[in-house]
């Protein structure tokens, strides 16, 4: 791939994952030019505005928060690693075509026929085989779930690198909307990541939209008010899907919701020249997208997905699953691949110790250990991001005080801050924990709030409403 | 060797003062083989490598068990030959490559084959047939154990020990988990193993000491109320205690009649009395850490591990219920 060219699959490698992958000598075959630090952090609230910065200067002994790279990247350094690992045999260009049980009456064990003729007798068969894992199938193990009426658009961006009155671009920016979260993830100081989760019908209209429309939307749908941006997609849907259409539809708002051409949240009347002195809030805004790279653009849908076991038992026994094989999650928190190199590092450590006892690998009482360490580890994960999802999917008067409260406190206690992040990975000290992890939990109860306050009848409602209206104001007032 | 066990049993009665009628008695039978016990296990045989059936327990102490013969052969090795000796094997995976290893009621082979697999030449030895039926069958499909090409091998027998103190071949360790306390002769039991474990070899031992608490555990909890075991597993009277070990090995002689030591007979012909494996006991009872050591294993339910108890959490290592035991012959024995 041409050095300005990027995939439009791209993952955040938390530190514990990194230090991971630093273990095991992957991280030395990794290309380290196409990958980014993430030094900040920018997450705000589409409906009022409240926002959280996390800066990795406020952890101590670490200087960034996260690094973006390619899957492709990742990807190819694995498999030069496993090249130049002699004792690992690498079957290339074979599909697996069926796994059966051997015959016999006990401790039969997998058989894996490939498309090559050969049959593998495994020992131990690991699932790694992704969301619609064959090895879960055969396995017989059950998974619970859902889908999100949700679905990622994802491309690749272009955008002028950040000026020299500027950080360059190592933020990360997150925009809570009400359909869906919006984020904008640094490749390189003029490439970008986009993944934009929206409903299903406005998902297909932007992945199928004309040039120079996408570019615009995402301009607008990190700058423009909530309701406004309701109308853009109105218009849309309307068929409103040309060019210059949008950006007058755009302009249009920009003006009625008085944002100057010289702010920074001007995207279609912008007048800002590039390299000058930045408007106000420039930093708290990416960079204006100016074209997207061609054929990046893609979509897909979102699940939560979770095996009922790690482990196969009986008919299934000699097997595990680790990634999304085992659990999917909401790709919100950028937290999916960082849980499956978690489960592989606890399920290479379980099984290294195994060989000093001269375990049968394969044994379900030799995987005990890793099933436990990591099942309730990657739920609590996976559960206060699917919280997080749905506590900002609300557009709830007291559920979006509530949270921008919330989240306008935490925002203030820096110590309580850098323990969130320290969690979230960028300290080496804790596995592959989640800072929104933190960040849901001190939201979480808000889930319940919601239910109580739809049970209530509008009357009641509306009360509420305005006592936390009052509430929050005088809160407010004191901070 | 009757009438050596008869005057181990004579002597030693006063250590196991419960059980002393039944030991004289018992000696007088050719075999320390309970019959109602085969019988019970090889109901139990089919079940034998359901890791979530009836013997889970079973196989979740496996692991600490060959955790802790391999812990105490790195302490054996540094003793004997020093740091980088132990760096050394502890570096193999393969820690057991070149010993000679027997498993003394092998059961359906799960001590056996970890031991294998550590790259022993091992022999298991079960006193039931079908035990090793069973054995054999589960090792077979495994070619990490079939394959005789890496230098180690597994082998069974339906045989008992006393059987095997009648051939020539010692070992370098001996182990017997989870067994003493299912035989009726326990004395004449450890004194065939005993026999079989060559000059500087260790002899390894589970088994369940008698207290209140293990009473509780072991059979009115697993097997009553919880039914994690098969009721009638355990027999609270057979539960032997640590402190009776150690007092076995205290007084212990090698057996003149042993037929693969002659320097044995020879020493005992010349009248020398050659020395106890247990020389000296300090507080508690308790054994020189280089002679012999108790130590208490824990299962922790919230974790479904077992969990071997360090050596200074109580003058017995925490000995109340499950325990590991292990002894070493003197090289000059």
């Amino acid at each position: 791939m041409p050095s300005d060219a990027y995939s439009n699959r791209v993952s955040s490698i938390t530190d514990a994952s990194q230090h991971f992958l630093k273990r095991i000598g992957v991280w030395d075959y990794v290309e380290h030019a196409r990958t980014n630090p993430v030094h900040q952090m920018q997450v705000w609230d589409g409906i009022s505005g409240a926002r959280i910065t996390f800066d990795a200067s406020e952890i101590p002994e670490s200087s960034e928060m996260a690094r973006m790279t390619e899957n492709l990247n990742l990807q190819r350094a694995l498999l030069r690693k496993l090249s130049d690992t002699p004792s690992v045999q690498v079957i290339q260009s074979v599909k697996v075509e069926s796994i059966e049980r051997e015959a016999g009456d006990a401790n039969h064990w997998p058989l894996v026929h490939l498309s090559n003729g050969l049959t593998l007798r495994a020992r131990l068969l690991v699932g790694a085989d992704g969301f619609n894992s064959p090895v879960r199938s055969f396995a017989g193990i059950s998974s619970y779930g859902w889908s999100y009426d949700t679905q990622a658009v994802v491309a690749t961006l272009n955008h002028a690198p950040r000026g020299p009155f500027q950080a360059p671009n190592n933020t990360a920016y997150q925009r809570f909307l009400p359909t869906g979260p919006i984020a904008f993830l640094p490749l390189s100081p003029g490439i970008s990541s986009l993944v934009w989760s929206t409903k299903p019908h406005l998902a297909a209209v932007l992945s199928k939209s004309s040039p120079g429309v996408l570019e615009q939307l995402i301009n607008a749908a990190f700058r423009l008010p909530e309701t406004s941006l309701q109308y853009i997609y109105k218009r849309l849907l309307e068929g409103a899907t040309s060019s210059e259409e949008i950006k007058g539809e755009i302009a249009f708002r920009e003006r009625s919701d008085g944002i100057s051409s010289h702010s920074a949240y001007a995207s279609a009347t912008s007048l800002v020249s590039e390299g000058g002195i930045p408007p106000d809030d420039a930093d708290a805004l990416p960079p204006l997208v100016t074209s997207i790279q061609p054929s990046t653009i893609a979509s897909f849908p979102l699940r939560y997905n979770h095996a009922e076991s790690y482990l196969g038992e009986g008919a299934g026994s000699r097997t595990v699953l680790v990634g999304d094989a085992a659990h999917t999650v909401h790709p919100l928190a950028g937290q999916g691949l960082n849980l499956g190199l978690g489960d592989v590092d606890a399920l290479s450590r379980c099984i290294a110790q195994a060989l000093t006892q001269g375990s049968d690998i394969g044994s379900y009482t030799t995987l005990m250990p890793y099933a436990r360490e990591r099942y309730f580890e990657n739920h609590k994960v996976m559960s206060a991001v699917d919280k997080l999802h749905k506590v900002y999917s609300s557009t709830a008067q007291p559920v979006v005080w509530a949270r921008s409260v919330g989240v306008e406190v935490i925002n203030e206690l820096d110590s309580v801050k850098a323990a969130l992040m320290i969690n979230a990975g960028a300290g080496s000290q804790l596995q592959n924990a989640s800072g929104w992890d933190l960040l849901a939990k001190s939201i979480e109860n808000l889930a319940g709030f919601t239910n109580t306050s739809k049970m209530i009848g509008s009357t009641v409602g509306a009360g509420i409403q305005e006592l936390a209206k009052n509430a929050g104001q005088r809160i407010f007032g004191r901070l | 060797m009757f009438s050596l066990v008869q005057r181990q049993t004579t002597r030693l009665s006063h250590f196991f003062p419960q059980n002393a009628r039944r030991f004289q008695s018992a000696a007088a039978t050719s075999s320390t083989i309970n019959a109602a016990e085969i019988a019970h296990f090889s109901r139990l045989s089919s079940s034998w490598w359901d890791e979530r059936g009836e013997l889970a327990m079973l196989h979740r102490m496996n692991p600490v068990r060959v955790r802790y013969i391999r812990e105490k052969l790195l302490e054996s090795t540094f003793e004997d030959h020093g740091e980088d000796a132990r760096r050394e094997m502890e570096s193999r995976r393969e820690v057991l490559k070149g010993m000679d290893v027997l498993d003394v009621g092998c059961g359906g082979g799960l001590l056996s084959e970890s031991l294998a697999r550590l790259g022993a030449r091992t022999l298991g030895i079960d006193a039931s047939e079908s035990n090793v039926g069973i054995a054999l069958t589960h090792a077979s499909v495994d070619p990490q154990l079939s394959s005789s090409g890496s230098g180690n091998s597994l082998e069974y027998r339906h045989a008992s020990a006393e059987q095997l103190v009648k051939e020539p071949k010692r070992f370098d360790v001996v182990c017997s988990m989870e067994v003493i306390e299912h035989v009726d002769n326990p004395l004449a039991f450890l004194s065939a193993c005993a026999q079989l474990v060559k000059p500087g070899g260790h002899l390894f031992l589970s088994t369940i000491a008698r207290t209140p608490l293990s009473y509780f555990l072991t059979i009115l909890a697993a097997e009553h109320i919880l039914h994690e075991v098969a009721v009638g597993t355990h027999t609270y009277s057979k539960f032997i205690d640590p402190s009776e070990l150690i007092s076995f090995f205290q007084s212990y002689r090698p057996s003149p009649s042993s037929p693969g030591t002659p320097t044995d007979s020879g020493d005992m012909g010349s009248g020398a009395s050659p020395r106890p494996w247990i020389t000296r006991t300090y507080a508690h009872g308790l054994p020189t850490r280089l002679e012999a050591e108790v130590r208490g294993i824990v299962y922790i339910p919230w974790t479904g591990e077992w969990k071997l108890m360090s050596r200074s959490s109580t003058p017995w290592g925490a000995a109340q219920c499950n325990y590991l035991f292990w002894v070493r012959r003197p090289m000059d024995s």
